[in-house]
């Protein structure tokens, strides 16, 4: 018996007795359902805040080592106790609300934010049979309740009355809605290899315990991985697609008026989506809790860790992009290749089949599934080549046509120059 | 009663309270809100009937996405708060909503009506795609949905119908797009203008500007380097 | 299914009552000094001329529409994706038609110089 069997057992002991308990107390029955179930929320609820402290920890030292600096220092040792300080500075600080502001809106706003953010977790599969509710849409699920933020964003702009906020707002959401699109089409691959939207399924997929053939999406679909985490990225407003927040145009963006715990309840939204964002493409494409010797949820936090590590380091290294920039890269590039990437996924799934008895039943040639991932993998990463490619040449004409612009400009002002030297 | 009953009574509550809301509120913004509450409530109705596939479509779609285009829309008008919204067409309005209530609930009610010998309506109401099939795989109703919206013999005409509607509603956008930046490109130009005038009374006589700014500057960089190259 | 989506909804009330305690908590820790000159809105030192709801730019709303489009493509999609495994290999060609078409209207939105952000 290993220590984590160890911790398992007593976790389902601790698990099993509370249930018990409650139980015992109210009956069988909805009522101790209800409460069970509450006490779960309460608990993935507290464990998301708990992490929101953390995280905020992580990232302001790793980006500072990143950028050369020291970052939190001061409180406790290595600025251990930064999170804490920072926690009782949001509950004591005075909380102003704007004279002109439209008061319901503006402190609704911070709640419902929180409160989508944390209804993602209800649905996200932490070990083999921990899961708030295996839901047999979970993906789009997801999608769905991501989506609901923008709404809240909206009401922040508004709320403030302010014109930074109401801009940074307008920006963020049609930011926001931009990035859904490819989300969107890039969960199509993964939904279409899995043959199922819930979450607990997609993972099993990726085993090789239950049905599933061990190989992790990432390898069947590469393209489909990178769009969604740049999507992903973008969805949760971070660097560098950071420019609802970008402080030296629009101050803060939407919440420039916010301070307190209202303020405090943004940054937990955005932190907590950032970490779903992580923990989903850790279910979607790196296998989830899957892996070797070491129990699933030590697995899972690794994986985590790694995809978030990977977005801190982004982060720390990348400038900001502009909005142009933004909109075109989005609606130029990453819809269209998305959209020929999941033809290419439907269309090479459906010729090379893994599954015999399927291909013997719907036609197809039947093929080993490792030979089925490489010939997607290798098709994905040829598009993703081809249309770089594409993009290159174009940017190449861009430059030199804008150069041949600029010297001529640069030869009407000579000119101009030498007049009025003659003058 | 049941507990979905009572789920079903207060969530219809608060779908027809917003609802009422949404169209009697003066500000524009409020209105829009209350109308994603309104939405909110429809996806809980769509997980009672337990198709939570439409529910989270439902928040995507009208949550997600309507509302942010009303909201946005609602931001293209002047006089989001204080606007005189009286329409004096109500009742009219009212009588054709009443009417079309009636057809509905004939259509799609449990119920139908005999005039005259022929029968409007359906008795044996909801009628599935597939009723055998999903209640056969009740988990798997989105599946079903998906077999039988690529199946020519099922919803595969209409399946591509809608992204021929698409496609439609994609042009008639551009060309409403286009209208009203030709508006937004009038209403400014008339605006410099006004603001051309008024500078004309103040100053009548002024020297000709140079173009752009940057131009003056590489000018002026330019006969630096020039100066710098003489000496 | 119905069971299932029960502990969303019990989410959703373990969220608002966690994040209102921590609401409450803090509005009975926090000094409440309010002044005239702290509830202005903030700007760079001025007084705000007139209010934040002023007219918004075409543009917004054009791109939300085209999202509003492919997104509902999109949702389209789902079902078809879940049973894709099943299908059998003509039913892959109606599909091919409907995302063409998609494409073909984000390559209209294009041409017509719409998704051009200035």
């Amino acid at each position: 018996m290993t220590v984590f069997e160890v911790i398992n057992n007593i976790l389902k002991i601790v698990g099993d007795a509370v249930a018990a308990f409650i139980i015992s107390i109210l009956g069988a029955g909805g009522l101790a359902d209800f409460v069970i179930m509450l006490l779960a929320a309460l608990i993935i609820c507290s464990i998301c805040a708990v992490a929101f402290m953390g995280l905020t920890y992580a990232e302001r030292k790793i980006v500072a080592r990143i950028q050369d600096r020291i970052g939190p220092n001061q409180a406790g040792p290595y600025g251990l106790l930064q999170p804490i300080a920072d926690g009782i500075k949001m509950f004591t600080k005075e909380d102003t609300t704007p004279a002109e502001a439209d008061r319901w809106v503006y402190n609704l706003a911070p709640l419902v934010i929180a409160v989508f953010a944390l209804l993602t977790y209800a649905v996200i599969p932490f070990a083999p049979g921990v899961v708030g509710t295996n839901l047999n849409i979970g993906v789009f699920y997801v999608i769905a309740v991501g989506s609901g933020s923008t709404v809240a964003i909206l009401m922040a702009g508004w709320g403030s009355n302010n014109k930074y906020s109401l801009l940074g707002a307008f920006r963020t959401v049609a930011q926001l809605v931009g990035y859904e699109v490819p989300m969107l089409l890039n969960v199509l691959p993964v939904v279409m290899l899995a043959g199922s939207m819930s979450l607990v399924d997609i993972v099993e997929r990726q085993t090789l315990s239950n049905g599933g053939n061990g190989i992790p999406f990432i390898l069947m679909a590469p393209l489909s991985a990178l769009i969604f985490l740049i999507s992903g990225i973008a969805e949760t407003g971070r660097s560098p697609f950071d420019l609802l927040e970008a402080e030296s145009e629009i101050v803060a963006g939407f919440h420039v008026e916010y301070s307190g715990m209202k303020f405090a309840l943004f940054f937990l939204g955005e932190y907590v989506n950032a970490l779903a964002v992580s923990i989903m493409f850790t279910v979607l494409f790196l296998g989830g809790y899957a892996g070797p010797i070491l129990p699933p949820y030590v697995w899972l936090l690794l994986k985590v860790a790694a995809v978030f590590t990977l977005l801190m380091w982004l982060r720390g290294t990348l400038p900001r992009v502009r909005v142009d920039q933004l909109m075109s890269f989005n609606w130029k590039f990453l819809v269209p290749m998305s959209i020929v990437n999941v033809i290419l996924v439907m269309v090479i799934g459906k010729v090379f089949v893994a599954d015999a008895v399927l291909a013997q039943s719907n036609g197809g040639i039947a093929v080993p599934p490792i030979v089925q991932a490489l010939i997607l993998f290798t098709s994905s990463i040829a598009l993703l080549l081809a249309s770089l490619l594409l993009v290159a040449r174009q940017a190449r004409q861009l430059r030199l046509v804008e150069a041949e612009d600029i010297e001529k400009r640069v030869a009407q002002n000579k000119v101009a120059a030498a007049k009025v030297v003659a003058q | 009663m049941t507990l979905q009953q009572i789920l079903f009574i207060v969530i219809s509550l608060v779908v027809l309270g917003s609802a009422v809301l949404v169209v009697t509120t003066r500000n524009l913004f409020h209105a829009a809100l209350f109308l994603v509450v309104s939405f909110f409530g429809v996806a809980g109705f769509y997980v009672l009937l337990d198709a939570g596939f439409f529910a989270a479509a439902q928040v995507l779609v009208y949550i997600g996405a309507i509302s942010i285009l009303f909201i946005f829309a609602v931001m293209l008008t002047r006089d989001v708060i204080t606007a005189q919204r009286g329409n004096s067409q109500w009742q009219a309005a009212a009588i054709v909503a009443g009417v079309i209530f009636l057809i509905m609930a004939l259509l799609l009610g449990p119920f139908s009506v005999t005039i005259r010998g022929r029968e409007f309506g359906n008795a044996n109401w909801p009628f599935a795609m597939d009723g055998n099939a999903i209640k056969a795989a009740p988990g798997n109703f989105v599946g079903i949905l998906g077999t039988g919206l690529v199946d020519l013999n099922q919803y595969g005409v209409p399946f591509l119908l809608a992204a021929v509607l698409l496609l439609v509603a994609m042009v008639g956008a551009i060309w409403v797009a286009r209208e009203l930046r030709g508006r937004e490109a009038e209403r400014a130009a008339a605006e410099t203008a006004v603001d051309d005038a008024d500078m004309d009374a103040n100053q009548p006589v002024q020297e000709p500007l140079p173009l752009i700014e940057t131009e003056t500057h590489e000018a002026h960089d330019s006969r630096n380097a020039a100066a710098t190259e003489k000496h | 299914m119905r069971t299932d989506f029960a502990f969303v909804a019990v989410m959703m009330l373990a969220a608002v009552l966690l994040m209102g305690f921590a609401l409450v908590g803090a509005s009975i820790l926090r000094p409440k000094k309010p002044s005239k000159a702290k509830l202005e809105t903030y700007e760079c030192g001025m007084e705000t001329v007139g209010d934040a709801w002023v007219q918004f730019r075409v543009q917004y709303y054009i791109f939300a529409l085209i999202f509003v489009l492919f997104d509902v493509g999109g949702i389209f999609l789902f079902p078809f994706a879940v049973a894709y495994n099943s299908l059998p290999l003509y039913a892959i060609v109606i599909v091919i038609l409907f995302i063409l078409t998609l494409l073909g209207s984000l390559l209209y939105a294009w041409r017509k110089g719409v998704l051009q952000w200035d």
